[in-house]
């Protein structure tokens, strides 16, 4: 598969210190790439990097041929990534309809065809359009979350923890939605601190340690291994 | 007391005054949610904005009314003007720096007034208006004016606010910031879109003071604090409290010369600022504590 | 001693500086120290003002008075009054972002204007206190003017003094603490509101001092006396270009705008009166002008904090010590 996103040899960080060292990773269209690895890995900051958010002090980031290393973020989201941050990542004061009409916010013209797209990946907010997001259950506002994201139809999706704290039925529901996503050619990359489900859903994955590429491949390989599962995915 | 005196002395000036409060504090609360600082300038802005519309009577020998629509327009562009050339290359810094930037934007605005217009009072019209009389209820025409252009104007900005496309991204930068970012939305556009409303406002809240009142270089920095109190008081950020804020400021104001004596008439804004503080910061609709 | 004439107005001016110096550092410590906007400095230097007044000035028909105290009580009596006033208005604001502290502070000061200007019993209103003496004050004026500089600059010297002394302690190092990363400090044990209050309160005395320094001077007060807003805004210029959080910084500030303003004021005088009248709010303008053009190009004015190069400080990130606010805390995005 070629890839459409490609980090290569990236180094960023905050202020005075590095977090991410010679960090490279790829995904591909219609694959779900999974980011593990124990706390303080700097899978976070990995997707935070990817999407503009920290100073790139060496290395590459490219959707395609375009080199986005450096961009600020509304120039990466015109670029086809969108971006769901962990927490505040709705705009809990507006309804749900609302919340998928600023995700269009770049979009010209009629996008009533994006728009039925997302409520068909949550039908049970098809009824709550008119609720504020912010009363909605944790589950639901990580759908809005998600939806807002996808009504730019991005090629590439950055999903940062989605099931955190969710009950296990909600964490089901966003796996098989990331799913049916990946299944319409997006790529998705995704961090998450339930690497065993992760890896169990993806297609690939990457383990990091301290800011660091540590092992790669194919997610049920990650799986698989013992040794992995031990040192780095919490045994 | 009957009814009648009660309306007539009370609450409909309460309620002119806690209009032309209303439209003062709706721009105040629109610049603490986007921009989260206070701007001291804003009562300033609003007898610039009177002034303005003075000037557009006297040179182009316009009625009031015709000059009002000049004046929002002039004010808010010179709003825009004044976010260029004094506040933006303060936005990296700690909002407090903009607010005593604000400040002195405030000063040199009345000192502006001042030098070109001096210190005495002066006023749109001449002469006394009769209020006419409906059904036991005196007001004067300008009063309804004040009133009818105030439910017009908050009107107008709802429809913008839930309708339009800029007034949800104005919505979402003041709900989430980064969000908004995130989502493409262009700061520094519905920066200037807030300066444009809140200019816009101000004008109309000074010149309707004007109108009410009296036209004087100091006319807007004695209605900062009652603006403010009412910003606080609906809810910082929440336009429906701001101008529920207004209206309560505005006959409270009023009322409050029945239990403290006439000169201190002002400091009942203080009052309810200090009562908002310290019992619910958040005020009635639950806005931003900053 | 007739060159002693020549020398008025110089020394007119230079006791303006010292009262003006003793304000700005009273803001210095509640700002440059603890990041709080005081907006009605105005306010606790008319509340000194008058309690010094009262406390000083004779018996006068229909006001309360009478109480003939000494100078030295009357500027105590001020100095605790501004504090007492200090201490509510601290309470309930400081615990949110300087803005709501200013707008109350704002509030503060025009009701005491109102104050002054209505109550009659204890102001005389509009018609104000008058035959408040000075000490020494009974010499020739030249003479008695050169002994009040002294003991205007002595109590300026005091109060710099001291209160350089507590700013390279560890009572200063903690309060710039506080200022910086309020929440690091907080979880250092550090009880962060009553610092706050604690330097609320001690920079609102020095301001009542100095309004009690004021009214000595002129021998009378009366509320329109002073412009609050003219007082209040020419103590933050003075503090915001001199270098707040440095104390050297404000008394130079104190200097340069105090002359500024003066000067400004005989230049005005020389215009035709048609003139004259409107350059006068002018003056205003360019005051105005000039905090704009300091927040600008020089915000962390012209003697920096960093000028005191306190090896202790090092555990601060180098970009928050400048810029006019060294507060990094609350208000930042």
């Amino acid at each position: 598969m070629t890839a459409l996103l490609t980090m290569k040899n990236l180094r960023a960080g905050y202020g005075d210190a590095d977090i991410l060292f010679d960090l490279s990773m790829e995904v591909a269209r219609g694959e779900i790439v999974a980011i593990v690895g124990p706390n303080g890995a700097g899978k976070s900051t990995a997707m935070k990097s990817i999407f503009g958010l920290l100073d790139i002090r060496g290395g590459s980031i490219a959707i395609g041929d375009t080199d986005i290393t450096g961009w600020a973020p509304n120039r990466i989201v015109k670029a086809g990534i969108c971006y769901v941050p962990q927490v505040k990542n709705i705009f809990s004061e507006m309804t749900v309809h609302e919340n998928f009409e600023m995700g269009a916010f770049l979009r010209k013209g009629d996008y009533s065809a994006a728009l039925d797209r997302v409520y068909r990946l949550f039908p049970d907010l098809k009824a709550k359009r008119k609720t504020t997001a912010g009363s909605l259950s944790g589950g639901q506002r990580q759908m809005v979350a998600m939806g807002r994201a996808l009504m730019l139809d991005p090629q590439v999706l950055l999903l940062d923890e989605p099931t955190a704290g969710l009950s296990p039925k909600y964490m089901e529901q966003i796996f098989q939605i990331s799913r049916d996503v990946r299944d319409s050619g997006v790529a998705i990359l995704l961090v998450e601190q339930h690497a065993k489900q992760a890896l169990a859903f993806a297609d690939r994955g990457y383990v990091l340690a301290a800011g660091r590429n540590r092992h790669e491949g194919p997610a049920a390989e990650l799986l698989a291994d013992r040794h992995i599962a031990e040192m780095f995915l919490g045994g | 007391m009957d009814i009648h005196s009660f309306v007539n002395f009370f609450l409909l000036p309460g309620i002119v005054q806690g209009s032309i409060y209303a439209l003062g504090a709706i721009g105040i609360t629109l610049v603490f949610a986007i921009m989260r600082y206070g701007h001291f300038a804003h009562g300033d802005l609003a007898t610039f904005g009177a002034f303005i519309a003075l000037a557009f009577t006297t040179t182009l020998g316009l009625s009031p009314y015709a000059a009002l629509p000049l004046a929002v327009v002039a004010t808010g562009v010179f709003a825009i003007v004044i976010d260029r050339v004094f506040y933006a290359h303060l936005r990296a810094l700690p909002k407090i720096i903009t607010t005593i930037a604000s400040f002195g934007v405030a000063l040199m605005l009345r000192s502006f007034v001042q030098v070109v217009w001096g210190v005495n009072t002066t006023s749109y019209t001449r002469g006394i208006t009769r209020p006419e009389n409906w059904f036991g209820i005196r007001i004067k025409s300008h009063e309804i004016v004040t009133l009818l252009v105030a439910i017009a104007l908050v009107v107008a900005l709802h429809l913008f606010l839930t309708r339009n496309k800029w007034g949800k991204a104005m919505r979402a930068m003041s709900d989430n910031p980064e969000l908004a970012l995130f989502s493409g939305v262009d700061n520094a556009k519905v920066i200037s879109l807030t300066w444009i409303i809140a200019g816009g406002l101000c004008a109309a809240s000074g010149f309707f003071l004007g109108l009410n009142t009296e036209l004087k270089s100091v006319m807007g920095w004695n209605i900062l604090l009652p603006t403010f109190a009412a910003a606080i008081l609906g809810g910082v950020g929440r336009i429906e409290g701001a101008i529920v804020g207004g209206l309560l400021v505005g006959i409270a104001e009023e009322l409050s010369v029945l239990v403290i004596p006439g000169e201190y008439k002002v400091m009942s804004a203080f009052g309810i600022l200090l009562l908002v503080l310290l019992f619910r910061p958040t005020g009635l609709f639950r806005g931003k504590v900053l | 001693m007739e060159w002693i004439t020549v020398l008025n107005y110089p020394i007119y001016l230079a006791i303006f500086i010292c009262i003006y110096g003793c304000l700005a550092i009273g803001l210095n410590i509640q700002w440059g120290y603890a990041g709080l906007f005081n907006a009605g400095v105005a306010g606790f230097f008319a509340i000194g003002a008058y309690t010094s007044a009262i406390l000083t000035s004779p018996w006068a028909e229909g006001r309360l008075g009478g109480f003939d105290m000494p100078f030295a009580v009357g500027l105590v009596g001020a100095m605790l009054l501004a504090g007492l006033l200090a201490w509510p208005i601290g309470k309930i604001c400081l615990r949110f972002q300087s803005d709501y502290l200013a707008i109350v502070t704002i509030g503060v000061a025009e009701g005491i204007r109102l104050v002054a200007r209505s109550e009659d019993w204890l102001t005389n209103s509009a018609r104000g206190i008058s035959g408040i003496p000075r000490p020494f004050g009974d010499l020739p004026y030249g003479r008695a003017q050169l002994i009040y500089l002294g003991i205007t600059a002595l109590i300026l010297l005091v109060a710099y003094v001291l209160v350089e002394r507590q700013a390279v302690s560890p009572w200063g190092r903690m309060m710039r603490a506080i200022r910086d990363n309020e929440s690091a400090a907080r979880a250092m044990g550090k009880d962060v509101p009553y610092r706050r209050l604690e330097a609320f309160i001690l920079g609102s005395a020095l301001m009542g001092l100095a309004g009690a320094l004021y009214v000595h001077l002129a021998r009378t007060i009366t509320p329109d006396a002073i412009d609050p807003m003219l007082v209040t805004f020419l103590i933050w210029i003075m503090v915001i270009l001199g270098g707040s959080g440095n104390n050297r910084g404000v008394l130079l500030g104190a200097i340069i705008v105090w002359i500024i303003w003066s000067m400004s004021e005989i230049v005005t005088d020389q215009l035709p009166s048609e003139y004259a009248l409107k350059a006068k709010y002018g003056r205003m303008f360019l005051i105005g002008l000039l905090l704009q053009l300091v927040l600008r190009f020089r915000p962390e004015g012209l003697l920096p904090e960093r000028l005191r190069k306190d090896p202790r400080d090092q555990d601060r990130p180098a970009d928050e010590k400048s810029a006019a606010s060294p507060a990094a805390g609350k208000g930042v995005n």
